[in-house]
Formats: structure tokens, C-alpha cells, sequence
């Protein structure tokens, strides 16, 4: 009897599937989307007390009040300063390492693999310390390059992964045909491989972009008052307590992270983002 | 020395290749590391000498064990939660029903936004005055009053899933879709029903695929720093405590920071080894 009721219970749930699947899929939407609009809603709203959903007046000030006293131009300078340096050294020890890891044959090539690879596996709060050591000895602490250099440790290991993998996947046979063709080794180049790993540049590039754009521990090492990043200054603008200015900030800092999000869907397979690319 | 040159020309031009990855891996990631390991091993805010007082302190402790403790509740707690979600989640993805790209872009976001703002975004709806409890009030009234969740250990636990579910979900999902359609379609031929083909055939073939998943999750949720550095409140994981140990005191304790910092490594290696020794799942990709 009761197994009867359960059964049909089963059933039900069964042909309203679509119905639970696509509850599950919203509420799941809303818990990932939701505290971004609030930041939106809470940069954008005046004297907003007690318990109302929405604030009474809309104002711009917040805005104003990050431009002008936080200073955000110029700290999304340094930002973006940072991310082109930590990209440029990246990319090209990635492209050097991963040509060498893709194409030639090495002995031991798996070992040597996981140990480039091996700063992915290990939280870099556990070398930041010795990271700060070295660059206030070296003097490089409070530069752009110098955040930047500390950014290349866990971007490179990404840059060298993804690489790797795109030279490993042209085909040789292709490159060949080029040559049969009558095409100059110059031209290949140009016509045939750069076209071919170009995707694997990019994505790698891309990578490499936003994590220097999320790195929060190593950068807090290695900052000083002319190279607050933009995550550095949302963490010193949540401890001095101002949540309007700060979210005025954060939806300023976001959107870039939502362009990449937009690339990505359109350009890389989203699994290439495993590599584990996020600053922790 | 001509002949010399042709006859090795090849390798040594790849050890060159070789050469940027491998400086990068020493200068930035080795030596950083062994100098974090020798000023763990230096009296606090001394060049000369050498003491395992640091580490001393870190074992004996009884605030240390509860740090360690939190820790690893807080990365397993995540860990098992983003495997319950993920699991349900990527087996409705695979349908590809009307929209899928949207949901599938969704689980996206997570891994591109700074987890700073995120923390602030998440902060602001589980306030006592956030969208969530006003949506308990207005649509849940039997439950009681405002639901705390900033700065408890729950509400920790939520804020990593929200941060770290992706890397679990995305992996069974491309597990998932790496199946073979053809073994489902077998077993159905030989009389089993839906339930015996999700438990006997498509669990066991994408598990592989759900571990490598869940250890992603496993260290991010270890090593996670800015989530807990500003929604943690009291409760504070290995990470943050490390750098608290430098931002707090004047002048900070580096050596006793170090000293965490390399317990901090050791174990996530020793935890990892035993973790893929156990469930034997394949090398991360």
C-alpha cells in the first residue's frame, strides 16, 4: 500500500521533470547572480535603512566618491599595467617551455612536466612570504613589474599547460603539405602554424588576464602605495566599512571579468578553464 | 667540434626552450619557498640562528589545532556539497534543455569574477537585511526572525560552494558528456531501467571524472584566501591566518607566518597523495 503511494509519488516527480529540472537550474541562477545585482542595487540606491527590498532614492554619488576619493582610474591603471606585463612574460615562457614540451621528445618529459606544473598544485599563500623576502631584498617591492613578476609564477605554469597542449595538436602532416606546395618555411609560418595556434595563444592570454586580474594574496605581498591593484583596494575599502562606495567600486572592477566571461563562451571550451587559472 | 655541434644541435636548442619554464619554477616558485622554509626555521625577526620553536608553538597549540581543524572542515564540507550539486546538475545539463546555454554560462561566472566582490555580493544578500532573509520573511514567515549566516561557519560553507562548485561541476559534466552513448543504450536494451542505468553504468563511468573534479575544488577551498580573509569574521582557515600573523602584529611575526605557511604546504601534499593513492583517479589535467 504505502510502497504503491510511494511509487506513484516517484512517478509524479518523473513527469514534472522538466519542471524540477528547470528549478533547480533557476534557483541555482538566482544563488550565483543574485549578490551581484544586490552590489549593483546597493551602488546605485540612498539612505537605504531597515528592512525593504529596494532603496528609496537612486543616486550617483557612490560613483563620484570612487572616482574621486578612491581613486579608481588610476588604480585600474596599475591594474591593467600589471596584467600586460604579467601576460607578456607568460606568454612568451609559455610559448618557449610549451613548444619544447609539445614538440621535441624528451626523456622524462612527464616528470619534468609536473614539476613546471607544480606551483598549480600548492596554494601560494605558502610561498608568499618568502616571495615578499626576496623582492623587498631585490627591491622590487611596490613596482609594477615586480607584482607583475609575482603574478607569472602561477600564471606561466597555466601559459606552458595550455601551450603545450596546442603545439602538441599540430599536425605535422599539414605543415608537410605547406612545404610540398612549394611554400617557403617563412610562409608556412604565417599562413599555416600561426593561424593554427593562434586559438591556443589567445586562450592561453586570456587565462592569464584574469587571474592577474583576481590575484589577491601574492599582490598584497608585493604592493605598495603606486601599485594598489583593484582587488587589493576593494579589501582595503571592506575594512574601512563603506559598502556603497565599495560596491560603486566592484561593479566598476567586475566588468571586465564579465567581458572575459563573454570570450570565453564564445572562443574556449570551458573546460579548458580547469587548469585551475583562478587566483585562490 | 662541427660535427659536435650538428649532432646535438637539437637537444640543446630544446634545453634552451626548456630553459624560461624551469627559471621560472626556481626563481619564482622553489626559492621563494626554501627562503619561506629557512625563516621558518630563524628566531622570530632574526637573520642568524636557527629554532623549531615555530613549529613547536603550531603543534602544541590548542588555537592552532582549531585552526587546522576549521580548515580542512571548511574544504571537505565544500568538497562533498559541490559533488552532491554537481552530479544532479551536469545530468540536466547533458539534456540540453531550452536554454542550456545560459545555465551552462552561469556556472561560469564564479571562476572569472575576483573573489573579493564576490565575498562583498554574498556578504550583502545573507545580511540580517539582505534579499535572503527578507525573501525568508516575506515568503517563509514561519520561520523566525532573521537567519544568521555572515560570519558563521555555515555561511562560510555556502560562500566556498558558491566560489568552487564550478570546477567540480564542470568536470563531471565533461565527463559526462565524454560517455559513450552506446553503453547506456545496452544496458536499456538488456531490461534495465532508468534508476540501474544512472546507479550501475553512468555513475561508476564518470566517478573518475567527479574526483579529479572535486580534488580541484578540494585545493581551491584549502587555499582559499579572499573569501575567508573578509567573510570570515572569527573564523579564520590556515590562509588568512598566515597573513594575519604579518597585518596584525608590528612588527609582524614572519617566522611564525613561514612556520604555517610550510605546515600549510606539507599537508595539502600529504592530503592530496593519500587522496589519488585512495580513489586512484587519473593525473589533473
Amino acid at each position: 500500500m504505502m510502497w504503491d503511494t510511494l511509487r506513484r509519488y516517484v512517478r509524479g516527480l518523473w513527469n514534472g521533470r522538466f519542471i524540477l529540472a528547470y528549478t533547480l537550474l533557476v534557483s541555482l541562477s538566482l544563488f550565483i547572480i543574485t549578490p551581484f545585482l544586490l552590489i549593483l542595487v546597493k551602488s546605485l540606491g540612498k539612505e537605504w535603512f531597515g528592512y525593504r527590498w529596494l532603496p528609496p532614492k537612486v543616486t550617483l554619488d557612490w560613483y563620484k566618491w570612487a572616482f574621486e576619493i578612491a581613486r579608481v582610474p588610476e588604480v585600474m591603471k596599475n591594474t591593467l599595467i600589471i596584467a600586460a606585463l604579467a601576460i607578456l612574460m607568460s606568454t612568451t615562457i609559455g610559448i618557449c617551455s610549451g613548444w619544447a614540451f609539445g614538440r621535441r621528445h624528451l626523456p622524462g618529459k612527464e616528470a619534468l612536466m609536473s614539476i613546471v606544473l607544480l606551483p598549480r598544485m600548492i596554494p601560494p599563500i605558502t610561498y608568499a612570504l618568502g616571495v615578499a623576502q626576496i623582492f623587498y631584498a631585490l627591491k622590487l617591492v611596490d613596482t609594477h613589474f615586480g607584482v607583475a613578476l609575482a603574478h607569472v609564477s602561477i600564471c606561466a605554469p597555466f601559459a606552458i599547460l595550455v601551450l603545450s597542449s596546442t603545439f602538441q595538436s599540430l599536425d605535422d602532416r599539414v605543415l608537410e603539405a605547406a612545404g610540398v606546395c612549394g611554400a617557403s618555411p617563412v610562409r608556412t609560418f604565417f599562413h599555416v602554424t600561426l593561424p593554427m595556434i593562434m586559438p591556443g595563444i589567445l586562450s592561453s592570454m586570456i587565462f592569464t588576464f584574469s587571474t592577474s586580474y583576481n590575484e589577491l594574496t601574492l599582490t598584497l605581498m608585493t604592493y605598495g602605495p603606486d601599485t594598489i591593484t583593484l582587488p587589493v583596494r576593494t579589501y582595503l575599502a571592506v575594512g574601512l566599512g563603506y559598502w556603497e562606495v565599495t560596491s560603486a567600486m566592484s561593479v566598476i572592477l567586475v566588468i571586465p571579468s564579465f567581458l572575459i566571461l563573454i570570450l570565453i563562451q564564445r572562443r574556449v571550451a570551458p573546460e579548458k578553464l580547469l587548469g585551475g587559472f583562478k587566483g585562490l | 667540434m662541427k660535427k659536435w655541434w650538428t649532432k646535438h644541435s637539437t637537444l640543446l636548442v630544446t634545453l634552451l626552450l626548456l630553459l624560461p619554464g624551469f627559471l621560472t619554477f626556481f626563481g619564482l616558485f622553489f626559492y621563494p619557498f626554501v627562503t619561506t622554509v629557512l625563516l621558518s626555521l630563524r628566531p622570530e625577526g632574526q637573520k642568524t640562528g636557527w629554532t623549531l620553536q615555530h613549529y613547536i608553538t603550531f603543534v602544541s597549540e590548542p588555537h592552532y589545532r582549531e585552526v587546522v581543524v576549521l580548515t580542512f572542515t571548511l574544504a571537505i564540507a565544500t568538497t562533498l556539497l559541490s559533488i552532491f550539486l554537481s552530479i544532479p546538475l551536469s545530468l540536466i545539463l547533458r539534456r540540453k534543455l531550452r536554454g542550456h546555454r545560459f545555465f551552462r554560462t552561469m556556472i561560469l561566472v564564479p571562476l572569472v569574477v575576483p573573489g573579493m566582490i564576490a565575498a562583498l555580493g554574498l556578504l550583502l544578500i545573507y545580511g540580517n537585511r539582505g534579499w535572503f532573509n527578507l525573501f525568508l520573511r516575506d515568503v517563509l514567515p514561519f520561520i523566525n526572525g532573521p537567519l544568521r549566516i555572515n560570519y558563521t561557519v555555515q555561511g562560510l560553507i555556502l560562500f566556498y560552494v558558491w566560489l568552487y562548485f564550478p570546477y567540480t561541476c564542470l568536470t563531471t559534466l565533461s565527463a559526462l558528456e565524454g560517455l559513450d552513448p552506446g553503453i547506456e543504450e545496452a544496458a536499456e536494451v538488456s531490461g534495465a531501467n532508468r534508476w540501474k542505468v544512472l546507479r550501475h553504468i553512468v555513475l561508476p563511468l564518470i566517478m573518475p571524472g567527479v574526483l579529479a573534479g572535486s580534488v580541484l575544488t578540494f585545493m581551491a577551498s584549502f587555499g582559499a584566501f579572499s573569501i575567508p580573509l573578509i567573510a570570515g569574521g572569527n573564523f579564520r582557515p590556515l590562509a588568512v591566518e598566515v597573513y594575519k600573523q604579518i597585518e596584525i602584529f608590528i612588527p609582524g611575526r614572519w617566522s611564525m607566518g613561514s612556520a604555517m605557511a610550510v605546515m600549510m604546504g606539507l599537508m595539502q601534499v600529504l592530503f592530496l597523495s593519500v587522496y589519488m593513492r585512495f580513489f586512484r583517479t587519473e593525473r589533473i589535467q
